[in-house]
């Protein structure tokens, strides 16, 4: 069959739509895939039409969300749950700013109702909270770019920021901080663990060959 | 196996076909029951690839559009005669018990 004639205007505003939706996509899956499936998304389409149907953009929309949830091509299960655990952490840690922020006012009170000594530690402890949060987020989303890409230096930093962040645990129990911080501990064990969960599937064996072999896959 | 995997592979039984080729045969096997889209094809061929059950016969360009054509591998033909074998036999048992093998057959 072939490619109903359509007018060039016409034809080129339908294929920015489709572009627009295949963005979505993963870059690996487009890198691969975008030029084929637009040819095919052309040929499919009706004599005159100007824009991707509702049917067509949802049906790619999902596609997309699917092929975000799978490995590319060559990288070992392992790496890709890990990349994932990143990027969860990198959600917490914004989870955890935007509610110290927005429940400023009314731990302020709280405090300042039971404990108004303690404001001011309180005060400084919550800004810093909030102050570093770009930064971890920043190193959260970096690392899962790197380790995606398989550079070790990807690795490497996780395993440190690992190790600092067991660190800053065993200095927050030694100063007895669950007895006025349980919530602020709790937090702190949940991203160990994510970051813990993280290192063990980036040393895994099975991730071994990602972190020495540069070239992309073709399948 | 899904439907439309099941279809995709049986469009591909006879010989390598290109996206576009595979939709329409899948909607002519089925009778146009199934209009596979763009996005389903996609998300389905690459799973596929993922487990070697197709790879990439050739690629042309075409009205200088890339066009890639694909074909059912060892493993692809294997896994399609057992998922038939499969869908045949319980076919054939339904039509038994109703009675109905010999009219409808």
């Amino acid at each position: 069959m072939s490619e109903p004639e359509m007018s060039t205007s016409k034809a080129a505003s339908l294929e920015r739509g489709y572009r627009r939706l295949l963005a979505w996509y993963p870059g690996w899956f487009r890198r691969e895939n975008e030029e084929e499936i637009l040819a095919v998304l052309m040929a499919c389409a009706q004599d005159g039409q100007k824009r991707p149907s509702l049917e067509a953009s949802a049906d790619l929309l999902k596609g997309a969300a699917r092929m975000w949830l799978r490995p590319r091509p060559g990288q070992p299960r392992t790496v890709f749950a890990a990349v994932r655990l990143m990027w969860a952490g990198a959600f917490a840690e914004l989870a955890v700013a935007i509610t110290t922020l927005a429940t400023l006012g009314s731990v302020r009170a709280a405090v300042m109702h039971s404990y108004p000594a303690a404001w001011h530690s309180a005060q400084v402890n919550l800004i810093g909270n909030a102050a570093e949060a770009p930064l971890v987020i920043g190193l959260w989303l970096w690392m899962a770019w790197a380790n995606g890409k398989g550079k070790n230096r990807g690795r490497v930093a996780l395993a440190v920021f690992f190790g600092l962040d067991s660190l800053a645990i065993l200095a927050a129990l030694s100063q007895d901080a669950v007895t006025y911080a349980p919530a602020d501990l709790a937090v702190g064990a949940v991203q160990w663990l994510v970051a813990l969960a993280a290192v063990m599937l980036v040393f895994n064996p099975a991730s071994s060959r990602h972190y020495q072999y540069r070239q992309p896959v073709l399948r | 196996m899904q439907e439309a995997t099941f279809l995709i592979l049986t469009a591909l039984a006879a010989g390598s076909q290109h996206g576009y080729g595979i939709i329409s045969d899948v909607a002519e096997i089925s009778g146009g029951r199934v209009k596979l889209l763009a996005g389903t094809l996609y998300t389905a061929l690459d799973r596929l690839r993922a487990d070697r059950l197709i790879g990439v016969d050739r690629e042309e360009i075409v009205d200088n559009r890339l066009r890639r054509y694909y074909r059912l591998t060892p493993a692809g033909e294997k896994r399609l005669a057992a998922e038939a074998a499969r869908l045949h036999s319980h076919a054939t048992t339904a039509l038994r018990r109703l009675n109905l093998a010999g009219g409808v057959a």
